[in-house]
């Protein structure tokens, strides 16, 4: 079965790539294997940008290569394991990063000016959204806007499930 | 688990049969055509920047720059920088090699024989037999006929392009995408242009349409794809990208690449098809613009901050 699986899920996901909408646990905090293989190349957060071959694992421009050829990530729809704990500090650093979260670009932050793109962060606390859609938010956008100007930071292993959580408690999801 | 097994062999089928691969496209490629004025269709702006009198028009008007589509500094405003480029390019062009001679030998004092070239170009090439980038052509021709190797993303080919642009500044931006090989990159370009690709998931159309183009990413502003080819190369602040001899002059295939990089995407090879093609889209999109060479890159002038009140 497991043998099976991945050719499967390749093929499947090259058919019906718009309509794929996978199911994931969310977790991702280790033994993840593309999670695995990008850290193991590349830390983000330093002074370095992303090795090209970090970056061949995904969707690319020119179709001489394999990586012209990769079908989209399938959007992922997430459920949330509770209770919300994470690292306020380290979720700063992440979201106003350029080579991390980098949330700054899109949107205002508590205590930080950034982007309009996005709707300001500034006071989400205050409006109590629930921890479900906040998560499901940062982890893929798509689930609910397919044209939402957002990094998808889940399928894509931008950020782990942990670094997510760190940026939620930041932001101060679910209210104080 | 033999379900699963038929399933699977039924999608390899299909997957077999439709060797192609569904990529994600960002909305709007069939909205898009081959001139400036299409942008009308996209930021509504198109009349406020369509040539330097309405340029003027709507600075005299008070109108900020996003309302311009960031025309007003990116094309109107010559660049002094730009101009020193201009001139080693000039004198690049005059060099002889070792063989004796120089681009001037075959092409003119001044580059008199190519004069609004610059402005068709892309095209297709017999020679290389393909459509090939002004980059392209001046690395043949200083391979074959000076010895020298300059390809696309090296010093000396990046002056001769600012160069030989220099000699069309003025002329309208002409490039023919109706038939044959130059409608084929030019299609390919625009589906890469909208094609969703990299770390974050985006396309080149996710910054370059919508409500980006009228908002500030974090002091950038990133505008319609239309008309911008018109004023390139341009004079940048010295900024190397890694592996790359240049670092003051970005010709157009020297951006695409530099926005492949801001944005997490695999970057390409300058000169390149696929680089190629996307140039040919952008240039496409500039038909009917004028040219301006040699501007600079918009971080230099501070005149837009002072109108935009930021
Ligand atoms: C490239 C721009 C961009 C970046 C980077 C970005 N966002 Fe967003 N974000 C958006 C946009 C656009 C929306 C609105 C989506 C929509 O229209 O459906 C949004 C929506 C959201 C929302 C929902 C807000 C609400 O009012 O419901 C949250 C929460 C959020 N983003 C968090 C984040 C976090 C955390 C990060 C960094 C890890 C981040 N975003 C990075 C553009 C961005
Ligand atoms: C010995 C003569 C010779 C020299 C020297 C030479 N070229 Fe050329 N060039 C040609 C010929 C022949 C063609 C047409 C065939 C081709 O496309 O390569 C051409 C084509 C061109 C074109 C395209 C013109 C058109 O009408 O499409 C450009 C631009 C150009 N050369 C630039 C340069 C530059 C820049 C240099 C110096 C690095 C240079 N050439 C050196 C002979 C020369
Ligand atoms: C994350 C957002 C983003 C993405 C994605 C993006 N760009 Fe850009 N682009 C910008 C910004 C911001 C600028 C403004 C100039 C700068 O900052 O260098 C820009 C500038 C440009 C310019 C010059 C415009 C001018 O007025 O001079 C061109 C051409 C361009 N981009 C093409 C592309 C292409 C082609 C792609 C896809 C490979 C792409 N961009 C992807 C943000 C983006």
């Amino acid at each position: 079965m497991r043998q099976f699986a991945k050719p499967l899920l390749a093929v499947a996901a090259i058919c019906t790539a718009a309509a794929a909408q996978a199911q994931t646990a969310g977790s991702i905090s280790g033994g993840d294997e593309m999670l695995d293989r990008i850290r193991a190349k590349w830390q983000p957060g330093g002074a370095e940008m992303i090795p090209q071959d970090v970056l061949t694992m995904f969707p690319c421009h020119d179709e001489e290569l394999p990586c012209g050829k990769i079908p989209p990530p399938p959007v992922e729809r997430v459920t949330f394991d509770g209770p919300l704990q994470g690292d306020a500090k380290r979720g700063e650093a992440i979201a106003t990063n350029v080579r991390y979260g980098n949330c700054i670009a899109c949107h205002i932050l508590p205590g930080h000016e950034g982007g309009t793109i996005g709707p300001s962060l500034s006071e989400y606390s205050k409006r109590g959204m629930p921890l479900e859609y906040t998560y499901q938010r940062i982890w893929d956008v798509r689930a609910f806007n397919p044209y939402a100007f957002m990094p998808v930071y889940g399928p894509n292993r931008v950020l782990t499930d942990q670094e997510i959580r760190d940026v939620m408690v930041f932001i101060g999801t679910g209210g104080k | 688990m033999n379900r699963l097994l038929q399933l699977g062999l039924l999608l390899t089928l299909v997957a077999t049969v439709h060797a192609q691969v569904q990529h994600d496209f960002w909305p709007g490629r069939e909205r898009v055509i081959p001139h400036v004025s299409g942008d009308e269709m996209w930021s509504g702006t198109y009349k406020n920047w369509k040539d330097s009198e309405a340029v003027k028009k709507s600075m005299a008007a008070g109108m900020m720059s996003r309302d311009i589509n960031f025309k007003d500094f990116r094309w109107l405003e010559k660049s002094f920088d730009g101009e020193l480029k201009v001139d080693m390019g000039r004198e690049v062009f005059h060099r002889k090699s070792s063989n004796g001679r120089s681009c001037a030998t075959c092409h003119g004092e001044n580059g008199e024989k190519l004069k609004g070239w610059y402005a068709t170009q892309p095209r297709f090439s017999a020679k290389a037999n393909r459509v090939i980038v002004a980059a392209t052509q001046i690395s043949i021709c200083a391979k074959e006929h000076l010895s020298e190797d300059w390809p696309e993303n090296t010093r000396n080919n990046s002056l001769l392009d600012m160069y030989l642009a220099y000699l069309s500044d003025g002329r309208d931006v002409d490039i023919d995408v109706t038939s044959g090989p130059m409608k084929e990159a030019y299609e390919k370009g625009r589906d890469l242009f909208f094609k969703r690709t990299g770390h974050f998931h985006f396309a080149c159309a996710s910054c370059h349409t919508g409500v980006t183009t009228q908002s500030y990413l974090r002091g950038q502003r990133p505008s319609t794809f239309f008309g911008d080819a018109a004023h390139y190369p341009i004079y940048h602040f010295p900024y190397r990208l890694p592996g790359d001899d240049v670092e003051d002059i970005f010709t157009l295939q020297h951006q695409i690449k530099s926005c492949q990089m801001l944005s997490r995407m695999l970057p390409g090879v300058e000169g390149s098809r696929t680089l190629t093609a996307i140039e040919v889209f952008l240039k496409a999109s500039a038909n009917g613009y004028k040219m301006s060479i040699p501007t600079q890159e918009y971080n230099m002038s501070t005149g837009y901050l002072l109108r935009d009140g930021l």
